[in-house]
């Protein structure tokens, strides 16, 4: 019955950042807008013994802008950041992806943090802050790190954050003059394959492709004409599953890889002139 | 130290009632309103948050009750679909459904009903656009699509006028 589905476990509601972290082990995970993790304690798939509530822990939400970069706090709900002002002024390819998450209800208790730490290969966001350079700080009981959100991301559902770590925000360094695009490819509540594409002012472009394979794979070019889509989409490593074959999916990443060249073009272009 | 609890207090407000109760901390919300509030009008079917049948209101923002723990109701608002009418008079959005025909078994219509509130209370004057790109987290098996949007906008029309003649 309904009531039964979910395992039996205890709920932690700590106040502050240390308290929070202090709680964090193997089995004490933390917990917030609980569309990942409670899917898949749903599943079957994870049984911890107790969940640390991040939602009434001070100072973890919020968005603030210091030398030069943005930093989304990892409570942030995905509704939050598409409509932040400072977000839609400073980085509005991140509200713009962050607009399309999941469904509204995912969006309004889905947070930053969560999506991160849970490492859905199909993600919108982390394809995005791949892109744009972003890193996270995690917060232990002896210290705090930052780390790239490329390195972060170590596999399929697998992040380089210890068990007793917690991350506190996301930093995303903002430039006035870049100019990106994200596109994807979606039939179902995630995307098949989804491709960010940068283009700084000096010419030099980065183009980031997710949600294909494990982890989002990011490129770097001189110049956008480049980027060869055939290429890029020989060196995805795909995972077969009910959205496609391997081979369909490097056929998708051709096609949007494609796409996004074009859009970015029509981007710039629009931009130079008078 | 903080304490760890299998079991917790709520105190919540659910369509203007108030409740105060001990729940385990596991218990759904939608659990906790179907079987210790009775309010079985909203109904059940993923369990994964992708079909929407689920959807109820916590402080005016669309949440899928099978995965949200009724202990994160506390101290908040729930509205749920038994919230929508006042008496025998059918909230717009309910009228709309039925002289648009938008349902058919009705299973699905508690929660279309409530993600298309959501979007009203924000968005009183939405484009057919916003409807379908709010509404696409939510699945009908047996109508279709195209009659739901059109009462959900037609819903907004009616609320308008409402209010334009100083209802």
């Amino acid at each position: 019955m309904w009531p039964e589905v979910l395992p039996t476990f205890a709920l932690a509601r700590p106040s502050t950042v240390d308290e929070a972290v202090d709680l964090l082990s193997d089995d004490h995970v933390p917990y917030c807008g609980g569309t990942e993790l409670l899917l898949a304690m749903r599943a079957g798939l994870l049984r911890p013994e107790a969940l640390v509530d991040l939602k009434r822990v001070d100072g973890l939400g919020g968005v603030a802008t210091a030398e030069g970069r943005v930093t989304i706090g990892a409570v942030s709900t995905h509704a939050e950041i598409a409509t932040d002002t400072t977000i839609r002024g400073s980085l509005p390819l991140v509200a713009e992806v962050e607009r399309g998450v999941g469904n509204a209800r995912v969006r309004a208790q889905g947070s930053i943090g969560g999506n991160l730490c849970f490492a859905e290969p199909k993600s919108d966001v982390t394809t995005v802050l791949v892109a744009l350079g972003a890193s996270v700080s995690l917060r232990s009981p002896t210290g705090e790190r930052e780390v790239t959100v490329e390195d972060f991301l170590a596999g399929a559902y697998w992040t380089v954050r210890e068990p007793d770590e917690l991350l506190v925000g996301v930093h995303v360094p903002v430039h006035r003059d870049r100019r990106g695009v994200y596109l994807r490819y979606q039939t179902m509540e995630r995307p098949t394959a989804n491709v960010a594409l940068l283009a700084e002012p000096a010419g030099q472009v980065r183009l980031v492709v997710g949600a294909v394979g494990e982890v989002p794979v990011a490129r770097s070019y001189q110049d956008l004409d480049d980027v060869d889509a055939d290429d890029v989409a020989r060196s995805v490593d795909p995972i077969p599953d009910l959205t496609g074959s391997i081979e369909y999916k490097r056929h998708i990443t051709a096609v949007y890889v494609r796409r996004a060249v074009d859009r970015l073009r029509a981007v710039l272009g629009t931009k130079t002139q008078p | 130290m903080t304490t760890m609890h299998t079991e917790r207090t709520v105190d919540v407000n659910v369509n203007g009632a108030h409740h105060t109760r001990t729940v385990p901390v596991r218990q759904t919300l939608a659990a906790f309103l179907r079987d210790d509030l009775g309010l079985t009008g909203t109904k059940l079917s993923c369990g994964f948050q992708v079909c929407g049948v689920c959807t109820v209101l916590v402080d005016g923002r669309p949440v899928s009750a099978c995965t949200y723990l009724a202990v994160d109701a506390d101290a908040s608002t729930v509205t749920t679909v038994e919230g929508l009418a006042e008496g025998e008079r059918l909230h717009p959005l309910q009228e709309a459904f039925v002289d648009g025909f938008a349902l058919q078994c009705g299973f699905c219509t508690p929660g279309f009903l409530m993600m298309a509130k959501a979007l009203l209370d924000s968005c009183p004057d939405p484009s057919r656009e916003q409807v379908v790109e709010h509404l696409e987290g939510n699945i009908c098996r047996c109508t279709g699509y195209e009659p739901i949007v059109d009462a959900v906008l037609a819903a907004a029309r009616s609320a308008r006028g409402a209010e334009a003649v100083g209802e």
